[in-house]
């Protein structure tokens, strides 16, 4: 029954789930290596959603729509990082209200958009699958009929391949250059690092910042590229899968990836039992519960083991002189 | 070299340093002695400009500089060493370099950074792996990394123009142990020889004998003397102090009432989980009126012994006695900050922590908040803490005033049974010595003491009964019939040289 080719649906499956979780997680791991938990990330991708889908649909074009996700999720990100960097008001409530904002401001923009006519975006503001939107038909046709590879990689949203290289980039930093040096130095030691003149602050900053903008793509790419269309509260808890991934993957980017694509296995594999008749005898909840049963066991787990960076979610300095 | 001249800094209404000039030349080592709050730590922090001076100037090779910040100092060609390292503990020493110095935020060049590292560490006779990271190294390793840092930093100084070449170690050898101290010195003799001016901040006389050319004495923010380093150490002392210090005099205990003993440890064994004997069969009687000191090089059972009278961890077999309810017992840990304070808490609250829930601090659950601040500044005048007021927070105050906090809460409450490990451990001379007092007059008040103590000296100068602990035996040496070779060869486990 189970052949190869099923196999290789389920791993592309997985691809395409694991794409957002790869892409808001590698923002907030870098986030939280230089000491900053920001449990607002939840918030940050709903936002991601809505602003996505309303610039989308209101200009007809789904660049506009990304655009305009990681800006407003950017918008949203840098009231955290002056709540939390600049005020030292506590990460953990300033994150949960970021969330309850985020709930608020989406269900209203979804409201007024669905009010002034704007509830369904046009068929051409969505992407479709697809490396580039540019590339010929035929030339996409042909890549993604490469075996494995093919479905796997090109027969995604274009974004994959832009996280790939992104996610890369970010594992070569935090390893090869100095900045990624100072953003662990930052994490585990503050106060050593502005006595050799780090600014602490502006680090923490761009980096709620960056975290914010790629949450917001994450975002878009529930709205715009998975669906095309926006449900209240369409994130659904995948913020705080991610943070539960970042944990679990002990902060590494490697990690990251395989845990994200872990996940999307077991995510693919709940569709595919779903579909295959199961349902008939098993609700359909217990499947799409299915992955959170399996991340939160697997939390349990491998809970021991190396600790998180040495001041995550502290405030700093942590006296007023 | 370097110049400070009428250097003035107050904090509220405090004088920490008052009008204070001292010079340092290239290729000599400057000791500045003082007891803690003597405004030695105040007056590096203003060179190295993590303090701004409210009078003064400072002027480098003639010329007179601002220090506004230790980045700018670093650029001046100053560096410091701090007491409690600056080390990030997850990375690893190349890397820990490269994020004080390099200054692009791109490509970290491991290679070149790891080979300046070999190279200034074999001009120092050091053997260093830049790979190593830096939280698995031992102390004394990490503080070669600090100080490797700090030339590494003075040497690309001096490439971009600095003129000045200075070192400050604050306390370097608080941390070490004896071997550790051993082989620092040497290598600060080395670097003087380079050409480098050190600032060594101390308050142990025999080290700043054994290392500095000149000293500087400073008491109450003020200098009391200048001099060479040859000035006789009991000379020194008084001037840290202001009086010759008294010693506690041993006095025999006036009668230990055998009949009345708070503590009775009978063949007591324990076992770690890997099988490792920790304890072994180990008798002790502690009387009412007595102090009891085991002695030994650290870890050879004396924390699993303690934890096992506290009742923390089970014994394997035989019994102990006494050690019942806390409030009986008075308990002057090792690790005051883990066993001892809630840092976070006030003064005040930390005073009364043991006794919060009685009379008259708590009335049927109701807390008398008044009396908690009567009874905290009744404490913290008989002990001595200084504070600014009772309500500030226990970590803002120094090592020293948090270690007469915890003595104050422990002693004051008249324990029939203390245990005290390592009392006296970052206590000046007058501090330590008063504590020792504190002690005696415990016991003679009728208290039962363990005194668990690295210190020798201080030891012989109170104890009434003292025990050598080696590999978790506990060896009796007849004192003071015994000498202090005696004890010293038990120390190191050659029972043939024990006491007859």
């Amino acid at each position: 029954m189970i052949n190869e080719s099923l196999f290789i649906i389920v791993v592309a499956q997985a691809v395409t789930a694991a794409v957002p979780l790869v892409l808001a997680g590698v923002g907030e791991l870098t986030a939280q290596r230089a000491g900053i938990l920001n449990v607002g990330i939840e918030g940050l991708l709903l936002t991601g959603c809505i602003g996505g889908f309303v610039a989308a649909t209101i200009s007809g074009n789904g660049m506009i729509g990304v655009g305009v996700a990681m800006l407003a999720a950017m918008a949203l990100a840098s009231l955290f990082a002056w709540a939390t960097v600049m005020m030292r008001a506590d990460q953990m409530v300033t994150g949960m209200a970021i969330n309850l904002l985020a709930v608020g401001g989406s269900g209203t923009a979804w409201m007024l958009a669905q009010a002034h006519g704007y509830a369904h975006m046009p068929v051409e503001a969505g992407f479709t699958r697809g490396i580039v939107p540019w590339i010929s038909p035929e030339t996409q046709q042909w890549l993604s009929s490469w075996p494995i590879i093919g479905p796997i990689i090109f027969d995604q949203y274009g974004l994959t391949i832009v996280v790939g290289l992104f996610t890369l980039a970010v594992w070569w930093l935090l390893r090869r250059t100095r900045a990624g040096i100072i953003i662990q130095a930052i994490g585990e030691n503050p106060d050593s690092c502005a006595m050799v003149g780090i600014h602490v602050r502006q680090w923490r900053c761009g980096l709620i910042m960056v975290a914010g903008a790629c949450a917001g793509l994450a975002g878009a790419y529930l709205s715009l590229m998975r669906t095309h269309g926006f449900s209240p509260l369409m994130s659904g808890g995948m913020g705080f899968i991610i943070l539960a991934l970042v944990i679990f993957a002990r902060w590494q980017v490697g990690g990251l990836i395989a845990v994200c694509l872990g996940f999307g296995l077991v995510d693919a594999t709940q569709s595919l039992l779903q579909g295959s008749g199961m349902n008939q005898v098993v609700p359909y909840q217990l499947f799409q519960a299915l992955p959170f049963i399996v991340a939160f066991s697997a939390l349990l787990i491998f809970r021991r083991g190396q600790h998180g960076p040495a001041t995550l979610g502290q405030v700093w300095p942590s006296t007023i002189k | 070299m370097l110049s400070l001249s009428a250097i003035s800094k107050r904090f509220g209404s405090v004088s920490a340093v008052v009008d204070v000039s001292l010079t340092c030349a290239a290729g000599q080592v400057h000791g500045l002695l003082g007891e803690n709050g003597a405004g030695k730590s105040t007056l590096m922090n203003i060179l190295f400009g993590l303090v701004t001076p409210d009078a003064g100037s400072i002027a480098l090779a003639g010329k007179s500089v601002r220090v506004f910040s230790p980045h700018q100092a670093q650029r001046l060609g100053i560096a410091m060493v701090h007491q409690h390292f600056a080390l990030v503990p997850i990375l690893s020493v190349v890397d820990n370099i490269i994020l004080a110095l390099d200054d692009k935020l791109g490509f970290a060049d491991r290679a070149k950074w790891s080979q300046r590292l070999r190279q200034r560490a074999a001009s120092l006779h050091w053997d260093i792996n830049p790979q190593a990271v830096v939280g698995t190294l031992a102390i004394g390793q990490q503080q070669r990394v600090e100080i490797l840092k700090a030339l590494l930093g003075l040497d690309q100084a001096s490439n971009m123009g600095a003129v000045a070449k200075i070192l400050i170690l604050d306390e370097p050898t608080a941390v070490l142990t004896e071997q550790e101290v051993d082989e620092l010195l040497p290598a600060i003799r080395r670097l003087a020889s380079d050409g480098v001016a050190v600032l060594y901040i101390s308050h142990k006389l025999d080290e700043v004998a054994r290392v500095c050319d000149v000293v500087t004495v400073l008491r109450r923010g003020r200098v009391v003397h200048h001099g060479t380093a040859n000035t006789p150490p009991a000379q020194l002392a008084a001037l840290m102090i202001g009086a010759a210090i008294e010693k506690p005099q041993r006095t025999a205990s006036p009668a230990p009432d055998s009949a009345m003993s708070p503590v009775i440890i009978k063949n007591l064994c324990l076992c770690a989980t890997n099988g490792r004997v920790e304890l072994d069969d180990i008798n002790l009687n502690i009387r009412a009126g007595e102090i009891v000191a085991i002695a030994g090089v650290e870890g050879n059972g004396q924390s699993a012994l303690v934890e096992v009278l506290l009742g923390q961890r089970v014994p394997t077999s035989g019994s102990v006695h006494g050690v019942g309810s806390p409030t009986q017992l008075g308990y002057i840990p090792d690790d005051r900050h883990r066993d001892a304070l809630v840092l976070s808490l006030s003064l005040r609250d930390n005073l009364v922590l043991k006794q919060y829930r009685s009379l008259p601090f708590s009335w049927h659950g109701w807390l008398s908040l008044r009396q908690w601040t009567v009874a905290a500044k009744r404490l913290i005048s008989a002990y001595d803490v200084r504070a600014l007021n009772v309500f500030v927070p226990v970590v803002t105050l120094s090592g020293g005033n948090q270690q007469k906090a915890v003595i104050a809460r422990e002693l004051s409450s008249q324990p029939s049974i203390i245990i005290a490990v390592n009392p006296t451990r970052g206590l000046d001379i007058a501090a330590a010595t008063s504590v020792l007092k504190r002690l005696i007059a415990a016991r003679d008040a009728g208290a039962a003491v363990l005194l668990i103590h690295h210190d020798l000296d201080e030891i012989m100068s109170i104890t009434d009964r003292l025990l050598v602990m080696h590999e978790g035996q506990l060896t009796d040496t007849n004192w003071p019939a015994s000498n202090r070779a005696q004890i010293s060869q038990l120390m190191l486990g050659h029972v043939a040289g024990a006491a007859t």
